[in-house]
């Protein structure tokens, strides 16, 4: 463009000129239209409705939104939390369940940190979000500055298991030969997990341990964050896979890998999941339940929480949501909001024990 | 079923009207997200998820992978036009690419990423095609000491990035590491040098440093520089490549689309690592070395060609093992358990329709891709000519719209300023800002291996050369760090010579 000073420029140019300016405007159409799109996909992502005060008025009994919820996935899309947010929005908006427009909005960072921090400072009753475990182990470690007393549970929705895992050709057959010679020779056993230490995959294995009796300060655990915790176990590196039990199923089936023992209560129903024994049929008195379900603001009004805690009811109860749980491999634990504390101080306390014998606690 | 039988049943499948629509739009969405510096095709995916509700399964891979390889043929042009990356694995086309554009040479260098994208993506699909079951074991043949060899041989080539000072690199690779271990520890859960910031806990992102240290410290260098009559021109220059240049890339484009791919199908590897070390490889091999950097044709075609492979490579693991070898990956494999497809060891039997598809589409969305970049190229390379200003607004718009998106956090644009500003020091000093962007990629990766492959020998270090392919990468790794030493002392030694003769 250095060349359009408009004192010297010949008639030839002047067309040129008038070609390149109809061209800039073109590209400037084009230009439009990206941003356009780029607008479209944030509008998309981050829906309508965030900050939204809360309108309610005193004094009054029952709640109705008025104006679009948004549901915070503490971490990013085809994570866990992102996932079940966004099915559970999918349900509520597809059922008429909830009649305001449902965005689901992705906050990661920190374990949920940081999405934590911000529900914390929007406090408004039409941010809420979808949590699990790590709600009580990342401020636990000392992660998060808010921990769950700082939120309003509303309701749990569904569980997940554990599952503890070799390879198919290995030498252990049930969980008892493992941790025996993990008792014996901590050191020749290797356990590796999809998140760090002190955190799920770490917790839920000793867990199990300890209840078996294994010195869980020795269990060496290595961190795979980068997806590739089941290569090091199909490769040999690692003995012991330790993760969710819908992400066994395919390998069991193509006969790689064998699941000895998953931290449910009792086995869960659907082919190949009935295989899977127990820790607690083999003896060993431990459960781990990956809890997944709905928190709402640190002040939420008790309309407005009666209000959510009937909606995720319908949800829990509807047909939809039963699709969505048997496709996915997830059990259903509804629990009302008061069951939900309950649990969740119990379950606050065994973790903070765990954590404190290993020496991660804060 | 034997490989032909399923490519066929795979071309029945994309050979309707549905399926040719959706490789289409999934190239076209891709290559237009792509082309959007900072927004890369993981955003494009997830924004297509929602759409896929309720679709055929094998629609539904076909449409992400078409944005997948799309973005990587889109990723090209924002790197070559305004020095701004969309994603990591286009960082390295950004080296010679925007010294093209500067030189007049966009519409060539446009057409010669598109050309190497082309010939990298369909190399690597008829590899795909023949040898996922093989490979399939190549991908879980990496534990940690291998990949542990694999980044040290990628960080010893540090110094090749470097256009003048070597220590000037080493420094730009140290402070690259250094801010790599910001975050929490993935091997203790302790937090390091996050000073209790949240924003911090994750790490920062790749894509901060990225379009601070090369966008934004080229869009202040554009400012500074406006005096100086360096402008570089708005010249579209020729599309036609002349025979040399054609052979000159011929070669790297090969080699580079073979590398890239097998390095796609190791997980967690992926197609940065790819397009690095065929930008470094191919400037040790060629015979014009000087000119990387300053705008060679080899230098470009290598890690465009090498990315596109990667995109492809990173399938084999997905479809053949259920292990999502990537972030993009890992996004499809959660969009197609919704689908209620769960991709695994059997995924090519339960559901040979999806398998073999996806892996047919990508033979025809090479082909629309090509057809649908090269006649973009003269509009795109119109960018060039918005009057300088503007141009410059829009850059810094872009980079703030990428990096927003990646957390939605006001907090990483604070980051990006900063390292916009580190940037234009480093270029003011001559300091390379390359070397820190691949030692921050790497160090990563490379010092979690260690500690993962320490622990499990109980701290032995032996542990190192117990494997053949550890023991063969740590060889090239030590080959490639003594040979420019040697060179140099001995060059060195007949300067001397001359000078005493």
């Amino acid at each position: 463009m250095q060349r359009t000073s408009v004192d010297h420029i010949g008639a030839n140019d002047r067309v040129k000129m008038k070609i390149t300016k109809w061209r800039v405007y073109k590209l400037k159409r084009l230009l439009g239209v990206f941003i356009v799109m780029i607008l479209m996909l944030f509008a998309a992502a981050c829906s309508s409705g965030t900050g939204g005060g809360s309108n309610e008025e005193s004094g009054e009994k029952t709640w109705e939104p008025e104006q679009p919820i948004e549901i915070v996935a503490t971490a990013g899309p085809g994570s866990g939390w992102d996932t079940t947010a966004r099915m559970a929005a999918k349900v509520l908006e597809e059922e008429g369940i909830i009649d305001q427009g449902i965005g689901v909005v992705n906050k990661p960072g920190g374990g949920g940190a940081v999405g934590w921090a911000y529900v914390h400072g929007q406090n408004s009753p039409y941010t809420i979000f979808v949590t699990s475990p790590p709600m009580l182990l990342v401020p636990l470690n000392g992660q998060s500055e808010y921990n769950y007393e700082d939120f309003t549970p509303i309701a749990n929705l569904i569980a997940d298991y554990g599952a503890i895992v070799v390879r198919a050709d290995a030498k252990w057959n049930n969980l008892n030969e493992l941790f025996e010679d993990m008792k014996k020779d901590p050191e020749s056993i290797s356990v590796i997990g999809a998140s760090a230490p002190g955190s799920m995959d770490h917790i839920q294995f000793v867990r199990v341990a300890k209840e078996a009796g294994v010195d869980i300060t020795k269990v060496k655990y290595v961190s795979d964050q980068e997806g590739g915790a089941l290569t090091q176990l199909l490769n040999g590196n690692v003995e012991v896979y330790s993760t969710g039990v819908a992400e066994t199923i395919e390998q069991v089936k193509a006969g790689n890998i064998k699941v000895l023992g998953i931290t449910a209560e009792e086995r869960l129903k659907g082919e190949v999941l009935e295989d899977f024994p127990t820790a607690k049929e083999q003896g060993i008195d431990a459960t781990f339940i990956n809890w997944r379900g709905f928190f709402g603001p640190p002040d939420m009004d008790e309309a407005a929480l009666a209000y959510y805690e009937e909606k995720f009811k319908e949800l829990n109860d509807s047909e939809g949501w039963a699709e969505i749980r048997a496709q996915f491999g997830w059990d259903e634990l509804f629990m009302t909001s008061e069951e939900y504390k309950e649990f969740l101080a119990k379950e606050n306390e065994a973790m903070k024990a765990l954590l404190d014998e290993l020496g991660l606690g804060n | 079923m034997g490989v032909f039988e399923g490519i066929l049943t795979g071309f029945q499948v994309v050979f309707s009207l549905e399926g040719l629509l959706f490789v289409f739009l999934g190239a076209l969405t891709g290559t237009l997200i792509g082309m959007i510096p900072g927004l890369g095709p993981i955003t494009a995916i997830a924004v297509m998820i929602p759409i896929t509700y309720g679709m055929n399964p094998a629609m539904a891979l076909l449409l992400m992978a078409g944005v997948y390889y799309g973005a990587a043929y889109g990723g090209a042009a924002s790197s070559i036009l305004l020095n701004a990356p969309g994603e990591s694995m286009s960082v390295p086309t950004t080296f010679d690419g925007y010294p093209l554009a500067k030189q007049g040479k966009a519409g060539k260098a446009l057409a010669i990423a598109a050309i190497a994208s082309f010939v990298g993506g369909t190399i690597s699909v008829i590899l795909l095609t023949l040898l996922t079951p093989v490979l399939a074991q190549l991908a879980i043949s990496f534990g940690p000491t291998e990949y542990f060899a694999l980044m040290l041989m990628g960080l010893v080539m540090v110094s090749s990035l470097a256009d003048g000072s070597t220590i000037k690199a080493l420094i730009s690779a140290t402070l690259g590491f250094m801010i790599a271990t910001i975050g929490i520890d993935a091997q203790t859960g302790t937090q390091r040098f996050t000073m209790g910031n949240v924003n911090l806990l994750e790490g920062i992102d790749f894509l901060v440093i990225a379009l601070g240290l090369f966008a934004l410290a080229e869009v202040s260098n554009l400012i500074f520089e406006r005096k100086q009559s360096t402008d570089f021109t708005s010249k579209l220059g020729s599309l036609r490549l002349n025979k040399e240049e054609v052979k000159e890339m011929a070669g790297p484009m090969g080699r580079q689309s073979i590398l890239g791919f097998l390095i796609g199908v190791l997980p967690g590897a992926g197609g940065t690592i790819a397009s690095f070390l065929a930008y470094i490889s191919e400037k040790r091999l060629s015979k014009k070395p000087h000119e990387f950097g300053k705008g060679s044709v080899a230098g470009l075609a290598a890690p465009e060609a090498a990315n596109n492979g990667a995109s492809t490579g990173s399938f084999v693991p997905l479809l053949s093992l259920g292990i999502p070898g990537s972030g993009t990956t890992a996004v499809m494999l959660g969009a197609l358990v919704v689908l209620g497809v769960q991709p695994g060891p059997l995924l090519m039997n339960e559901h040979p329709d999806v398998f073999w598809g996806v892996i047919a589409s990508m033979y025809i969305g090479n082909v629309i891709l090509l057809i649908l970049n090269l006649p973009l190229i003269p509009y795109l390379s119109k960018i060039l000519k918005i009057p300088r200003p503007m141009l410059i607004s829009l850059i810094i718009v872009f980079c703030i719209i990428g990096v927003y998106g990646v957390g939605f956090r006001t907090f990483d644009l604070f980051l990006l300023v900063l390292f916009g500003v580190i940037g234009f020091f480093m270029a003011y000093l001559n300091f390379p800002a390359a070397p820190m962007l691949l030692a921050f990629i790497l160090g990563g990766m490379m010092e979690q291996s260690l500690r993962q492959a320490l622990t499990i020998s109980n701290g032995s270090l032996l542990i190192f050369f117990e494997k053949p392919i550890t023991v063969a990468l740590l060889t090239v790794a030590l080959i490639s760090f003594v040979v420019p030493i040697f060179r140099n002392w001995r060059r060195k030694k007949e300067d001397k010579q001359t000078l005493s003769g």
